[in-house]
């Protein structure tokens, strides 16, 4: 093959190709969308009372989670219904690696392989968790990328119940529907914030990545991809196991904030709420992501604390138990119903701030 | 370059393609012709690795890739546009062409080194859109996109699958000057389908003439016309030469 090239290939091209700034950009980008959640930690972390930084740290788990969530939904556009499998994986790994050996006599004193008898500094357990995380994720994600759409959802859904069922029944190492208590709590509010922006970043940098770009194509068009010689599922099993790792990740935090796990807290309800938070936000984008994390929390907040009855200008309001779910379920109707894309849309917040400014100059 | 050999393809007892052969120099036009249903597709999809034909072979510089799916042969380097547009309607317009230029470095760097996304982009007039949703570009643009697309991918063939379909004369053209072009700035071979007669005859070097699944003559554009069987395949079409 000769290319006799002249017009649109032409010697000095190379410096189209500008990876170094295209990098620098969806740094930033990632910084900058991070800065919201930020304000908010520092604000909670200086001047809120402490039954807020614990609200915080939960909501701070939820936001790894969405973001997670999102690598693989946002990118591949297949609906994900089993990622909480990931954080329970990443929370009873570091319970069964890290808890103290006094506890373990205590809560799992028969456990197979000598883990009864093992105990590991807080940070090592984490890498052996994740790395446990990666292994399952490596497997399921085999069969999840070679199907597409329904098939695929389905059977996230499937390693979710799969992955339950081994936490309630393997009561040897799980201790089954009881909770699992005594995990050491080593990660306060600073280091939630740290690795919630470190998560932001990798997100925004898979998504602007060749492979992100490549795997959002092929999710637009999957003959135009395969027409451009593009591996969609090699990219989808790239993106499931980022997105596996960093709920895992979410798993490991909450366990290690809150000290006490029970399978129930990595099931449906989390698998609900935090969809609702991605979708609401829009999945298109991280913004999307971290939007819907803050606006559902905070709401969700709200509405329980009026839940149970409250005063308002001497006005004794009932109690109105259930209110958060019908809230939450009218929420999602309304967004879904006015702005399928959610609230971010298809553009980071980066993105529209520069957009805004090119428009205002 | 290109180098189709008695290619066959049924579909569940309907024979589509019959022993089909053809062959495309590189820098040649040559243009796929024929009535509706004639096999014309079918054959540009089983050049791509689309479709497994059932018997024959396809080589690409020599290299048989035969039935290797369209990763394969993307990757080996045919380009190739849809006979409905087929882009990534949510990226922007720039980033539908750094896709393909994506696999173009992966695979051929040399080559890619070569290609500048925004001349190429100039060339198609979409540098003004650059950063626009390719979803919420006008029709013609988006067939533009599908071209400067597939060229980034710096391939050895271009397969364009009704390009001008829902053009007026004049987009027509200015695609026919842009497709002359490819010739001299690429210098792939490139094969185009299309039922518009004047669209064809003004831009092919050479004629392949398909009837129920075969290749009936194939040769020089204005020789092509006197061949009394395309004539008879052509007689009572709707757009006669």
């Amino acid at each position: 093959m000769s290319h006799s090239v002249e017009k649109i290939m032409s010697p000095a091209a190379g410096r189209v190709v500008q990876p170094d700034r295209l990098l620098v950009r969806s740094l930033v980008g990632g910084l900058v969308t991070s800065l919201p959640v930020l304000v908010l930690g520092l604000l909670v972390l200086n001047l809120a009372p402490t039954y807020y930084t614990y609200l915080a740290l939960a909501a701070f788990v939820n936001l790894i989670v969405v973001v997670g969530l999102q690598v693989f939904m946002g990118n591949s556009n297949i609906a994900n219904l089993g990622h909480s499998a990931f954080v329970g994986l990443g929370a009873y790994g570091v319970a069964v690696l890290s808890t103290p050996l006094a506890m373990k006599k205590l809560s799992i004193p028969h456990a197979p392989f000598g883990f009864a008898t093992l105990q590991l500094d807080p940070f090592s357990a984490a890498l052996v968790a994740l790395l446990a995380v990666g292994i399952v994720a490596a497997v399921s994600g085999k069969v999840i990328s070679r199907l597409s759409g329904v098939a695929a959802t389905i059977v996230s859904l499937a390693l979710l119940i799969i992955v339950h069922s081994v936490f309630l029944n393997w009561t040897d190492l799980f201790k089954g529907n009881q909770a699992f208590f005594g995990i050491p709590k080593v990660v306060g509010l600073p280091w939630m914030m740290v690795l919630s922006v470190v998560v932001i970043v990798l997100a925004r940098l898979f998504k602007d990545s060749r492979w992100g770009l490549q795997l959002r194509a092929s999710a637009q068009s999957p003959q135009a991809a395969a027409a451009l010689g593009i591996d969609a599922r090699r990219l989808r099993l790239m993106a499931w196991i980022l997105s596996a790792l960093i709920c895992g990740l979410a798993g490991v935090l909450y366990a290690y904030f809150a000290g006490t796990i029970s399978p129930k807290l990595f099931y449906f309800q989390q698998i609900f709420i935090t969809l609702a938070m991605l979708i609401l936000g829009g999945m298109a984008t991280v913004t999307g992501a971290v939007t819907g994390v803050i606006v559902l929390s905070v709401g969700l907040e709200f509405i329980r604390s009026i839940e149970s009855g409250v005063t308002i200008a001497g006005i004794q309001l009932p109690q109105l138990l259930g209110l958060s779910g019908v809230a939450l379920g009218v929420v999602i109707v309304l967004c879904m119903a006015f702005r399928p894309g959610g609230i971010s849309g298809r553009y980071e917040l980066d993105e529209q701030l520069s957009r805004l400014l090119r428009r205002s100059a | 370059m290109l180098s189709v050999e008695a290619v066959s393809k049924t579909f569940g007892g309907v024979q589509a393609l019959r022993n089909a052969s053809l062959s495309c120099a590189a820098g040649e036009i040559l243009g796929l012709i024929g009535p509706n249903g004639a096999g014309k597709s079918t054959l540009v999809n089983a050049i791509s690795g689309v479709l497994k034909p059932d018997a024959g072979r396809v080589r690409l510089e020599g290299k048989d890739i035969t039935g290797r799916g369209p990763e394969f042969c993307a990757r080996a380097g045919i380009g190739r546009t849809f006979q409905t547009i087929r882009l990534f309607k949510d990226l922007t317009v720039r980033q539908n062409v750094e896709v393909a230029h994506i696999t173009c470095r992966a695979v051929r760097p040399d080559v890619a080194e070569r290609i500048d996304i925004d001349r190429l982009l100039a060339q198609y007039e979409l540098d003004g859109v650059a950063h626009a949703l390719a979803g919420t570009l006008s029709y013609g643009s988006q067939r533009r996109l599908e071209i400067a697309r597939a060229l980034a991918l710096g391939p050895a063939l271009l397969l364009l699958d009704e390009p001008a379909a829902g053009l007026n004369e004049n987009e027509s053209e200015v695609l026919a000057i842009a497709i002359e072009g490819i010739r001299q700035d690429v210098g792939c071979a490139t094969i185009v389908i299309d039922h518009d007669l004047r669209f064809i005859n003004r831009l092919c070097d050479r004629l392949c003439v398909m009837d129920q699944g075969q290749v009936i003559m194939s040769g020089e554009t204005s020789e092509v016309w006197r061949d009394p069987r395309v004539v008879e395949v052509y007689v009572g079409q709707s757009q006669p030469a």
